[in-house]
């Protein structure tokens, strides 16, 4: 599915957060945004997704989702959102239980996540007894389960320590190899877009715009670990931007 | 840490306290001694038996009221009460915080009149009952009901208020139903809520039927105590307010029971 952010504006009482914001995000492909802190990004996904209204422009889809696409537009939390009173089995169930599926079909399929996402051994698990990379590959399963046209990440690593962070992105790297879904990836690292974006969206501070779009053209598998280069290009659109953002943050 | 650079000290423990081992043999052993220090001071004359009577003898006031049967007409008459009211009371409070939880018309209309009538201390209510409904089971079961439903209503919307919005988020995000989101989601994020206010209800709910019964009954615990008191009978009296206390205690083992079951997504 390929999705198109037309003139979107959105504002919250008084604030304006985002301002005709126009992005394409092609099928298959991951298009990664970053911005400093309060600029909207997450604003930007929920609009995508679905969970809020712009006041302005639309955000139009184009192609069919396949036939077992059970939520074309599905989310992986940045906080995880597991229900704590259901164990890891049971929180994917979750997302099949409204779809009039067969018990054993249900079964085959969260058996199929569990394992892609290395979660076999936890399916009996509560939330509470896994550690933060585990509830977050949970919820990873949890969206793979309903067999999305497109992801929507919030900067679904960066609750993790960075040794899991960086296992986490290479698995998710190598599903990307296996299913190339359509994503729209938030983050805040600058290594963590590059190594997983076919396009950067930089976005300047509130009133979020899009400053710059940067299209990575190599594969993802084939990236080197950092491109300093590319970082620090980035990095400069971005740090007096930041800057300037803590310095409104902090006198609001 | 010491005087001289190159002698280590061991580091004292200091993160003692302000926890609790399981003592099970301390609170028997404090009940005992109390017993034994209230029947060697009724003995030997240090308590008035006008102010307190022997313990054995608020075991043989027991012992009468299981023989004659009367145990058993009144706890009976005061559980039927308590158990009709309070079971339709937290019915009806779930039921109506729910639709003021989640429905924002119903609770601009009810939520102001709930405000208004909770903190009426129901007791005053009994003699508007009486005349309503008769002098019988019905106005005892309705003050109970009335008295238990208010604050259920309070503590449900409020514990639906507080459910994580994230989570709700999470639910309309996987495209679940209204009807999912509200049973697997809603309802579960508040139950812990809604069963720690049963163990204030079943005590209201006590206090409510023993007051009410104490007015104007012929049965029930609180009837009993009221003859005893009349009669100047301490140690019936005595009797009636440890049956009290078992039932308050019976009614909240019976809640963590529940709780255990429910909410043993909670517990280690
Ligand atoms: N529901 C809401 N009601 C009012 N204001 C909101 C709401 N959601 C977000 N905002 C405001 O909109 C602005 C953008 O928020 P958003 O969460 O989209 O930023 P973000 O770019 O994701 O920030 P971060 O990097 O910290 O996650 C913030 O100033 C925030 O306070
Ligand atoms: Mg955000």
């Amino acid at each position: 599915m390929e999705l198109a952010v037309k003139n979107v504006s959105k504002t919250y009482g008084n604030l304006l957060v985002l301002n005709k914001i126009n992005l394409k995000i092609d099928e298959g492909q991951i298009v990664c945004v970053i911005g400093p802190s309060g600029c909207g990004k997450s604003t930007l996904l929920r609009l995508i997704g679905g969970l809020e209204n712009p006041d302005t422009g639309s955000i139009e889809a184009r192609g069919i989702p396949p036939s077992d696409c059970l939520n074309p537009l599905t989310f992986i939390f940045q906080d995880f959102s597991l229900l704590p009173w259901r164990t890891v089995e049971k929180n994917i169930s979750l997302v099949l239980e409204d779809h009039g599926l067969s018990t054993s079909n249900r079964n085959e399929i969260i058996r199929s996540v569990l394992r892609r996402t290395k979660l076999t051994e936890f399916s009996d698990r509560w939330p509470r007894e896994l550690s933060g990379g585990m509830k977050q590959r949970v919820g990873i399963a949890r969206a793979l389960a309903v067999n999305p046209s497109v992801l929507l990440m919030d900067e679904p690593l960066s609750a993790l320590d960075s040794q899991t962070s960086e296992i986490l992105l290479v698995d998710l790297i190598e599903l990307w190899e296996k299913q190339r879904f359509t994503s729209v990836y938030i983050t805040h690292n600058l290594s963590e877009a590059i190594r997983i974006g076919h396009k950067i969206v930089v976005m300047s501070r509130r009133p979020g715009e899009i400053r710059e779009t940067v299209n990575i053209d190599s594969e993802i598998m084939d990236r080197e670990i950092r491109n300093i280069e590319l970082e620090e290009h980035l990095w400069n659109l971005l740090r007096d931007e930041a800057m300037a953002a803590e310095w409104e943050l902090e006198n609001e | 840490m010491s005087d001289k650079k190159n002698n280590y000290t061991t580091i004292s423990f200091r993160g003692g306290g302000f926890q609790f081992k399981n003592n099970y043999w301390i609170s028997p052993t404090v009940f005992i001694v109390l017993l034994l220090l209230w029947h060697f001071g009724s003995t030997l004359g240090f308590i008035s038996n006008l102010v307190l009577p022997k313990p054995t003898e608020v075991l043989i006031a027991f012992h009468d009221l299981y023989v004659t049967g009367d145990l058993y007409l009144h706890v009976g008459a005061s559980l039927k009460r308590l158990i009709l009211g309070w079971t339709l009371g937290t019915i009806i409070g779930i039921i109506i915080g729910f639709a003021i939880g989640l429905f924002a018309l119903v609770r601009a209309g009810l939520a102001p009149i709930v405000a208004a009538i909770f903190p009426i201390p129901k007791i005053a209510l009994l003699p508007l009952f009486i005349i309503w409904f008769g002098i019988g089971e019905l106005s005892k079961i309705n003050l109970i009901l009335f008295g238990t439903l208010f604050p259920t209503i309070i503590a449900t919307y409020g514990a639906i208020d507080n459910v994580d919005r994230s989570l709700i988020r999470l639910g309309q995000s996987f495209n679940l139903s209204w009807f999912s989101i509200t049973r697997k989601i809603v309802f579960t994020a508040s139950l812990p809520a809604i069963l720690s206010n049963m163990r204030i209800t079943a005590a209201i709910a006590i206090i409510l039927i023993v007051a009410a019964e104490l007015i104007a009954a012929e049965k029930g615990i609180g009837a009993y105590i009221q003859m005893a008191g009349s009669l100047f009978a301490i140690d019936r009296l005595l009797a009636g307010i440890i049956i009290l206390s078992c039932m308050g205690l019976i009614a909240n083992w019976l809640i963590g029971l529940t709780e255990r079951k429910l909410l043993k997504w909670r517990n280690l």
